[in-house]
């Protein structure tokens, strides 16, 4: 194949390609946004004393991170409708079926992050009076976000990764468009070497910005410790 | 001082016991300290010292006898007041009685010095904000760090970290300050700076506890010096009687051993 001719099939299907491109951005930004609050819930519950609380949050946990996210995404699919008597698009199958993988991960993450914070920090709460629901809020939780900082973005490029299992089940993701446009053109070799090459920028762009970042974190004052004193 | 006012104990441990499983860290501890007095805690490590301070706000609960503060009562049920038992809020309310300065200093690492001294004000007591950083700023003035409000903690000495969190503590305004080791991180070259905030500030007029291996300081500020070992009071007295007469020879070679 030409470059020639090569050029043209991109051009001519690049709004096809630049859909897929946007629905998999925002699979996932909001199945990370979703997972990261459903992580932090199902953390605290995993930390606390209630078992009413403790044993459905680390159910949820192990389910999400010991389950291929195919099975998840199929289950959620096609089982789930029938289980709970709703109808989902696709697309709401696909955002449920990555949050539930990434907020797995990210709750492991979380209850490694709130475990990190020395004792000295809760009980200097507890002397000035706070009480364990205040201390958590306001003390302990804020100081394993930023701790996590690192390991969210390292999440979002995984679930950005992800996302391209959405497309068996019909999700226009860029997966997913690249295989209509192949179905059209019979133009199987060009049409995926050009996925391939666009995933590979983007998540390449993603890492890159995500090591920057991480990196920048100990300009912050709070992230000085290591680096500052006297 | 204390001229003519009534002495009457604030706080009063009888027969206090604390246990971790089998090991016996507290052995019955009967101690009384006075409105206003300052008492001074030496003892070798691990004779139960913190453990003794960490019982009085109920950071570690008791496995028997009683301490009565200020109309509170800690049993190894828990806290009372006027027979009844708190809740988990209301414990946590009690704590603000006591003020609390750590070795470790403990200040919070992702808000400003002046956002540490805020935040228990603010949000426990419900005070005024503005208000509140007002009275910080004159408290920050007074230990020397004005100039230190909006810098994260992680950029200061550790002598500047211990007065800020003692300005944390006084800001609630506790009828009870609790030190326990207050200089024992620091550089000796920073031990005089926090030794004098606590001195001039922080106990003046307040009931205090301090547990210290600073002698000469213990001197001058406590009313009343206790000797622990392995988990008793074994001998208390006015500064000037236990450190240069103590009864006892174990007392002795500590404060031997220290000097
Ligand atoms: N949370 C805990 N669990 C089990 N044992 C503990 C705990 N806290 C303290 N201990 C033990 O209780 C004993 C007394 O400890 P404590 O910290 O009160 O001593 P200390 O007099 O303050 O010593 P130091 O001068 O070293 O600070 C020690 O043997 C210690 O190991
Ligand atoms: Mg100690």
């Amino acid at each position: 194949m030409s470059f020639g001719r090569f050029y043209r099939l991109i051009a001519d299907n690049a709004d096809v390609i630049g859909f897929g491109i946007w629905v998999t951005i925002q699979l996932a930004i909001v199945s990370m946004m979703i997972a990261v609050i459903l992580g932090l819930i199902a953390c605290l519950g995993s930390l606390s004393r209630a078992r009413i609380l403790r044993f459905p949050s680390m159910l949820f946990v192990e389910f999400g991170r010991n389950t291929p996210i195919l099975v998840q995404l199929i289950w959620v699919h096609f089982a789930w409708p029938e289980i709970l008597g709703i109808k989902f698009s696709a697309w709401t199958s696909a955002v449920i079926a990555l949050s539930l993988q990434s907020s797995g991960y990210l709750a492991e993450e979380f209850r490694a992050g709130i475990e990190s914070i020395d004792k000295g920090q809760i009980e200097a709460s507890q002397a000035l009076g706070m009480t364990y629901q205040r201390l958590m809020r306001r003390i302990v939780v804020p100081q394993a976000l930023m701790r996590m900082i690192p390991g969210i973005l390292n999440q979002f490029v995984t679930c950005f990764k992800s996302t391209s299992i959405v497309s068996v089940i019909a999700v226009p993701d860029l997966m997913y468009q690249a295989g209509l446009i192949v179905s059209m053109t019979f133009l199987p070799m060009p049409v995926y070497s050009f996925v391939a090459f666009l995933y590979f920028v983007m998540v390449m762009v993603i890492a890159l910005g995500v090591r920057f970042a991480t990196r920048r974190l100990p300009q912050f004052g709070y992230f000085n410790q290591r680096h500052g004193g006297e | 001082m204390q001229l003519d006012q009534p002495v009457k104990p604030l706080v009063r441990l009888s027969g206090v016991w604390k246990r971790f499983g089998k090991l016996e860290v507290l052995r019955g501890i009967d101690l009384d300290v006075n409105e206003g007095a300052t008492v001074a805690i030496i003892g070798p490590s691990g004779s139960g010292k913190s453990t003794l301070v960490r019982c009085l706000n109920h950071l570690e609960p008791i496995q028997d006898g009683a301490i009565e503060i200020d109309g509170f009562l800690i049993t190894p049920r828990g806290v009372e007041k006027s027979g009844r038992l708190l809740g988990q809020r209301e414990v946590a309310k009690f704590r603000t009685l006591l003020g609390m300065v750590f070795q470790q200093f403990n200040l919070f690492p992702h808000l400003t010095v002046l956002g540490n001294i805020i935040e228990a004000p603010t949000g426990v007591l419900g005070r005024d904000r503005a208000a509140v950083t007002e009275e910080a700023m004159d408290l920050l003035a007074k230990v020397n760090l004005a100039d230190k409000a909006n810098v994260y903690p992680a950029r200061l000495s550790g002598g500047q970290q211990q007065r800020a969190a003692i300005v944390r503590s006084l800001i609630m305004h506790p009828k009870i300050m609790l030190f326990d080791e207050p200089t024992s991180a620091l550089d000796p070259e920073l031990i005089g700076e926090v030794l004098k905030v606590i001195g001039e500030l922080a106990i003046k007029g307040r009931t205090s506890i301090i547990v210290t291996h600073e002698l000469a300081f213990a001197r001058d500020i406590a009313s009343k010096i206790v000797f622990m070992d392995a988990g008793l009071i074994v001998e208390e007295g006015p500064p000037d009687k236990l450190l240069t007469s103590p009864k006892l020879d174990r007392t002795r070679a500590f404060i031997a051993r220290i000097l």
